[in-house]
């Protein structure tokens, strides 16, 4: 810190005219500390030392439940998180839910985007109700999914009925589980696609459209021409921000189908969650943390880099 | 004639018809829930089903709240999104103002060091994190569940980046009337950064009111359960009451939709000003 206790009298001897110059600086130099103080400690004692547990824990075979570490274990939880077939398989779900949910919420999302793109009657309307979703709790809207999927009596069940379909248990059998999975989240987050798409597409200058109609391009041909290059940049982004909060999935797998059946739906984030919660193997579960992490880095880093393009391509 | 407005109003027709399939998709289950919580359990899985109630049973919620203490719940939820929002904001407006505002000895490190917590979710160290809550005896706590929570990342960019944005002149014409840091940080500078307190409070309360995972870890005492908790144990324990499940994501709903209905502008500004 600055603030010295010999900083008063190395004040008093300074000249005169400099004084309250360099007061006002020590002053504002305390203020930057104490201003900055409750974010910066919060961050490393809740996350910073945290993050350092889970890198030194993913060495040894600590014990959440008992919290001790009685020893090293090299790279032994790695080696069981990479050959653990569950592991793998969550890995391979993350996957299947990146390939689906992210490209198709960030299609339906700036179809949405396009078609509010200007104003007419009802547009604020229909913005709010495509947007709801991704406001609501998840615990809530999934409860919703599972009443609407539900085998006897469930809407979705009756009105596949309708044309004959059997009732089906979209949640406890392969491979409805998944699907059902990807389908809510692809409805959860299509909000936000479509709110980041139309933020992109007001940039996009109306004189272009205007040139465009008067050449004599139809909306289609517009959107295609015009508005879906433009927003390239903020695809990236929406891909990258999609692939981590992939990462993420927890809670609408946790209310739906609760990982099954048989871990069909365990995401990456459940299977830590159940190594160290469940089956208390610390290590485990911290080495597979530090996997997540390292991914969500490069995905990070891919991010960043979209991003200061996306800025050149702003500026330009 | 006729074929030239068929012409232009095919467009119109064609993008109405895709919004109201959208709404009816997107926003249609809200509906269905509402109304599923007003009907007996029976009419809510009859066949054929019926839109509105029969028999309109507001006592669903009555039971409800006999079932779980959905009172309690909601107490909990309020209290500890009000609390966390409130730090979240007041820590976030701070740091933010010093980060843009202020020069001090390692503000560029911290700064960067700040930057790179970014890139790890919380998801990566909930497991010492809940250990480290565990020894603190903060498992089961208002604490443990707010405290965690405040510092806000995200707040401490968007508040920076607000009074980058902002120009300079009116906090030196002060500074030059004789104003130190902290009057011009209270009188000055923070009331001029309230639309930006608007937007991050409101955007900081969903995520609070949301926030399942971290307060699903935290607490298992059903004294200290929030709404989504008491939701996902309502399952557990009534899985096959539909209408009191969907009377329980009524009331968990409810809240986030009055605060995005009033302040829909706001969160929007924020959300899509987040990312730049």
């Amino acid at each position: 810190m600055i603030d010295t206790p010999a900083a008063p009298a190395a004040r008093r001897t300074a000249p005169r005219r400099v004084e309250p110059v360099n007061q006002h600086r020590r002053a504002e130099g305390r203020a930057g500390y104490v201003l900055v103080a409750p974010t910066a400690i919060l961050l490393t004692v809740f996350y910073l030392w945290p993050l350092a547990q889970t890198v030194v824990f993913s060495f040894t075979d600590w014990n959440p439940g008992t919290g001790l570490v009685t020893t090293s274990v090299g790279l032994a939880n790695f080696t069981h998180v990479l050959t653990d077939p569950e592991f793998g398989r969550a890995v391979a779900n993350t996957l299947v839910y990146v390939v689906t949910v992210v490209p198709g919420s960030m299609a339906l999302g700036l179809v949405f985007a396009a078609l509010l793109a200007t104003p007419f009657r009802g547009r604020a309307l229909y913005r709010t109700m495509i947007f709801t979703p991704y406001i609501a709790p998840i615990v809530g809207s999934a409860l919703i999914f599972s009443f609407l999927l539900t085998p006897l009596g469930g809407l979705v069940n009756q009105f596949l009925g309708l044309f004959g379909v059997r009732p089906i248990a979209f949640l406890t059998t392969e491979p409805w589980a998944m699907v059902s999975v990807v389908i809510f989240s692809t409805w959860q987050l299509v909000g936000y696609t479509m709110i980041i798409y139309s933020a992109a597409l007001t940039n996009v200058p109306q004189s272009y459209h205007e040139a465009a109609t008067l050449d004599g391009a139809g909306p289609i041909r517009r959107f295609f021409s015009i508005s879906l290059p433009l927003v390239g940049p903020t695809s990236g982004f929406l891909a990258i921000t999609g692939v981590i909060g992939s990462l993420q999935v927890f809670t609408q797998v946790y209310v739906l189908t609760g990982g099954g059946p048989l871990g069909s739906t365990e995401t990456v984030l459940y299977w830590i969650y159940q190594q160290g919660f469940v089956l208390f193997d610390g290590g485990s579960a911290s080495a597979g943390a530090v996997l997540l992490l390292v991914f969500g880095i490069v995905a990070s880093i891919v991010q960043l880099t979209v991003i200061s393009r996306r800025d050149a391509v702003e500026l330009s | 004639m006729a074929r030239t407005s068929l012409r232009r109003a095919l467009p119109h027709v064609l993008r109405h018809a895709v919004l109201i399939l959208a709404s009816l998709v997107f926003f249609g289950p809200f509906v269905w829930m509402v109304l599923a919580s007003l009907k007996s359990a029976q009419e809510a899985l009859s066949f054929p089903p019926t839109f509105l109630p029969q028999e309109w049973r507001f006592d669903n919620y009555l039971s409800l709240f006999d079932a779980v203490p959905f009172g309690l719940y909601y107490g909990n939820s309020i209290f500890v999104t009000v609390a966390a929002t409130v730090g979240q904001v007041v820590t976030s407006l701070a740091a933010g103002y010093a980060f843009s505002r202020l020069h001090f000895r390692g503000r560029n490190v911290l700064f960067v060091v700040l930057l790179a917590a970014l890139l790890v979710p919380f998801e990566v160290v909930f497991t010492p994190l809940m250990s480290l809550l565990a020894s603190l005896g903060w498992l089961n706590t208002y604490q443990g569940l707010i405290i965690p929570n405040i510092p806000s990342i995200l707040g401490v960019f968007l508040f920076r980046q607000f009074f980058e944005g902002f120009p300079g002149e009116i906090e030196d014409a002060s500074r030059i009337d004789g104003a130190g840091v902290w009057r011009r940080f209270r009188s000055i500078m923070a009331p001029m950064a309230a639309p930006m307190i608007g937007s991050f409070t409101i955007l900081a309360f969903v995520y609070n009111w949301n926030n399942f995972f971290f307060q699903f870890l935290a607490v298992n005492r059903t004294e200290f359960f929030t709404i989504p908790i008491g939701l996902s144990q309502l399952q557990s324990t009534h899985g096959t009451s539909f209408n009191l499940l969907m009377a329980g994501s009524t009331l968990a709903i409810l809240p986030v939709f009055v605060v995005f209905l009033l302040f829909q502008r706001q969160i929007v500004t924020a959300m899509s000003g987040g990312l730049r």
